[in-house]
């Protein structure tokens, strides 16, 4: 199922709606719909960060492969070119009064999901992640 | 959705969900707390890295100045995120 937000932080929560209320239908767990919408809301975030033209939506479509893994895929037109798979390293282990602010966001989608793609041409940059193989938590 | 507000003996309540829509929100508040603090994540359901971005910058005001957050009852997927990101060892967090 495919729909398009404007690029805006308001449009999280309908974007959370949309997504929660897809795997809520198909009896996804807890435990891969917490990953999946944290994926989306950062990867969203960054497409609104990083692409000074509101005039466009994000499309957004949420699908569901035959094994029940979760399938998400966000596509901007007009943004820079933003590797989401490309390492950043972060020291998770110093301490706090080395720590910045900021950051950890790619960190934590390169953790939490099972594959991420990214793909870039011609202005249009697409991100698609997968989560789950089940449903049941993980 | 999101509510931050005080509650009893100088804990402060969160819930719902803190995205980075809420970020402002929850900075604002964040912002006026000083010493030793305890955030009571009992109704708390999500976190991002928006919000992650805010605990740590009070946090490292609150230290600074000799106090801190003590994060409690965090449910298990805010737990997860917290140890990804390695808050484990630089808050005080107590789980569900």
């Amino acid at each position: 199922m495919q729909r398009s937000f404007p690029r805006h932080l308001d449009a999280l929560t309908p974007l959370y709606e949309f997504a929660e209320g897809m795997m809520e239908a198909h009896d996804i767990a807890e435990g891969i719909r917490f990953p999946v919408h944290l994926a989306m809301e950062e990867l969203f975030v960054n497409m609104v960060k990083y692409n000074p033209d509101i005039s466009t939506d994000i499309e957004v479509d949420v699908s569901l492969q035959v094994n029940q893994e979760v399938r998400v895929s966000l596509v901007d037109d007009g943004g820079v070119e933003f590797d989401v798979t490309a390492a950043r390293p972060i020291d998770i282990d110093a301490p706090l009064e080395d720590r910045i602010p900021g950051g950890l966001g790619i960190h934590l989608i390169q953790s939490l999901v099972d594959t991420l793609e990214y793909e870039y041409q011609d202005g249009r940059g697409e991100v698609i992640f997968t989560k789950g193989s089940g449903n049941k938590d993980v | 959705m999101f509510d931050i507000e005080h509650g009893n003996h100088g804990t402060v309540i969160c819930r719902g969900r803190l995205d980075a829509a809420q970020c402002e929100k929850a900075e604002g508040f964040l912002a006026g707390l000083e010493g030793a603090t305890t955030l009571d994540f009992a109704g708390l359901e999500y976190i991002s890295s928006a919000g992650l971005g805010i605990l740590l910058k009070t946090q490292k005001r609150l230290v600074a100045d000799g106090g801190g957050l003590k994060i409690i009852n965090v449910n298990n997927h805010i737990h997860d995120v917290f140890r990804y990101s390695g808050f484990h060892t630089i808050f005080d967090i107590r789980a569900k």
